[in-house]
């Protein structure tokens, strides 16, 4: 039940408490461009929750039986990379071939992904962490994503209405963005303290 | 074969830069290793150094002794002994880490060679809430601790910050954190007392 | 005559570009995670600025050198790991040399190598042009991320606790504001410079 309780935890502070995009700055570029639309943002967030997932597992389990084990920690920037840009080649394979519909709402996103600060970051958090069992991993890791997903989609919802506020022309686009995601992450440290 | 050849001829260009590029790092981490290795062990000294001043030089006392730490989970740590210019006990030092308001808070402990007064603590790494939580890295919390009693501290909201006794004054505004620190030491004081006593490195004269 | 002439403007138009007309966090608006989150003060934006100047001119020289070399469908993966092994390289650097600033910014010393910055200036101009131009293009942009990393860190480390490069500069009653430490200022600052990069731009062209 112990165990449960943690897991549950982690999943909740990853996603609220320690958001990644509004604690720790991650994931910032595609935050900018994609949170236009909610339904890009939906698809954008589906696509990054589905890789954080598979890359925060796979990295973990390299690290873990290979990097330390052989003592070879200096490639793990290198292999981390290399990884992840495999697994979100192998995610939009599969993708393209078993659910057409889904590709179709991916879109671009997919490729662009591998340049997204929050997968190779949540892999050199989880390292940081020291994270020492797999399914801990596997439930951060996806709740890194689905944090992303959560903000990325509060994101878009308000810029969607922010079209028809009186936004001076100067700061309409990123300024304005940013603006709002500072508030947002005003209003996210309200969950500080939630998790003990 | 010419599956092979093929093979080759795309990749050549990238198994040729994986070498070289493989060979830059190991000359670099060749060249600096060391140097990194002597910056993180000088780092954990230097901070134990300020807080026992009398100290000329420490020593491992037990290794990767088992401490409560946060979320209810036992936390490795390594306890040192500081030794004055004549080789007696001048205290004991280790990181002790406990759940915080935000995340969770590392402090470095000092305490004298009974392990039963705090000689002192600094902040190794905690992410309160600046101008509230973050206030417990300020002389003035911090200075309630010099020669408090360890493991029997007790939080009070009013009271004389400057006498020397178990009661600590709160931060304003910061219970959480101020309970966090208290905890943290009220644990693993005691925890790490036990195992010095177990190990008998805790003399009567405190040598 | 007229050809060097046109080489050396061509040099020169290298270096500046990335100062102003195409300055990556003020007019490109890639690499935004960095300026987000080292600047809480400016000697650590300093640092990573430098970093990423160190990075942009090696991995520039070094995809200049193999821009012939390079297979199509294989160029991603060959920027990817000429740009991650120069950012292993800083890494160990700074943790040698510069411990204590490697320790404040962590984890994101690694996360150059997925700055939008290098990547993106690999492909626009180191597998395009010759070595020297690619070596000028990434001190220029380098120096204009730099640049851009440390107005920031400026106004939120004098706003934050009085200080820059920590040196107190605000008189003595001035009350910090503790919100600049923390990612709201971050991104308020951020956003409000934007903003006031573009509204430059706008009276520049009118």
């Amino acid at each position: 039940m112990d165990r449960v309780y943690i897991l549950i935890m982690g999943f909740l502070s990853v996603v609220i408490v320690n958001n990644f995009v509004f604690t720790k700055f991650l994931g910032t570029c595609p935050y900018l461009g994609v949170s236009g639309r909610l339904d890009t943002a939906f698809g954008m967030g589906l696509a990054v929750t589905f890789v954080t997932a598979m890359s925060g597992i796979l990295t973990w389990l390299i690290d873990f039986y290979v990097l330390v084990p052989l003592g070879l920690e200096i490639t793990r920037y290198i292999c981390y990379i290399v990884v992840i840009a495999g697994a979100v080649q192998l995610v939009e394979m599969y993708v393209k071939k078993f659910f057409p519909m889904l590709n179709k709402s991916f879109g671009i996103f997919l490729p662009l992904i591998s340049t997204n600060c929050v997968i190779l970051g949540l892999c050199l958090f989880i390292n940081i962490w020291g994270t020492d069992n797999l399914l801990e991993v596997a439930v951060l890791s996806t709740g890194t994503g689905f944090g992303f997903a959560v903000a990325i989609c509060i994101m878009a919802a308000i810029r969607e209405n922010l079209i028809l506020a009186d936004v001076p022309d100067s700061f309409k686009g990123a300024p304005i963005t940013l603006i709002t995601a500072g508030l947002l992450t005003l209003a996210f440290m309200g969950f500080t303290g939630m998790i003990r | 074969m010419s599956k092979i050849k093929y093979f080759i001829q795309q990749s050549w260009l990238l198994l040729v830069t994986s070498f070289l590029f493989g060979l830059l790092i190991a000359v670099a981490d060749a060249a600096w290793s060391a140097k990194i290795e002597q910056n993180k062990a000088e780092k954990l000294r230097g901070l134990m150094a300020s807080l026992i001043s009398d100290a000329n030089s420490f020593e491992l006392a037990i290794q990767e002794a088992n401490l409560p730490g946060d979320k209810g989970r036992m936390i490795k740590t390594d306890i040192y002994k500081a030794l004055d210019k004549q080789g007696n006990c001048a205290g004991f030092a280790f990181v002790a880490v406990g759940a915080g308001f935000a995340d969770k808070i590392e402090l470095v402990v000092a305490v004298d060679a009974r392990c039963e007064k705090l000689l002192s603590f600094n902040v190794l790494s905690s992410n309160e809430t600046p101008g509230f939580g973050n206030k417990m890295k300020n002389d003035s919390f911090r200075n309630q601790f010099k020669d408090a009693p360890a493991g029997k501290l007790l939080l009070v909201k009013i009271g004389d910050a400057s006498k020397i006794d178990n009661e600590i004054v709160v931060i304003s505004g910061a219970t959480v954190t101020s309970t966090a620190v208290i905890n943290i030491f009220n644990k693993s004081v005691i925890s790490v007392k036990e195992q010095l006593q177990k190990k008998g490195l805790i003399t009567a004269n405190g040598r | 005559m007229a050809d060097e002439n046109s080489v050396k403007i061509n040099y020169l138009a290298a270096l500046t570009a990335g100062l102003w007309r195409e300055n990556p966090t003020f007019r490109l608006l890639i690499g935004m995670c960095p300026p987000l989150a080292v600047t809480t003060a400016v000697k650590p934006a300093l640092t990573m600025g430098l970093s990423v100047i160190f990075v942009l001119v090696c991995s520039n020289l070094a995809i200049s050198l193999m821009r012939n070399l390079l297979k199509p469908h294989l160029r991603i993966i060959m920027f990817t790991l000429s740009i991650a092994t120069f950012v292993t390289i800083c890494d160990l650097y700074l943790r040698a040399f510069q411990p204590v600033m490697s320790e404040i910014l962590g984890a994101y010393v690694p996360l150059i190598i997925v700055n939008c910055i290098i990547i993106f200036r690999a492909e626009a101009c180191a597998s395009k042009n010759n070595v020297w131009v690619s070596i000028l293009d990434g001190i220029g942009s380098g120096t204009g991320f730099t640049i851009a990393l440390c107005i920031i860190a400026g106004i939120r480390e004098i706003l934050a606790s009085g200080t820059i490069f920590g040196i107190a500069v605000m008189p003595r009653g001035f009350v910090p504001w503790a919100a600049m430490q923390m990612p709201v200022g971050a991104f308020v600052t951020l956003g409000l410079l934007l903003g006031l990069a573009s509204m430059l731009t706008t009276k520049r062209a009118s």
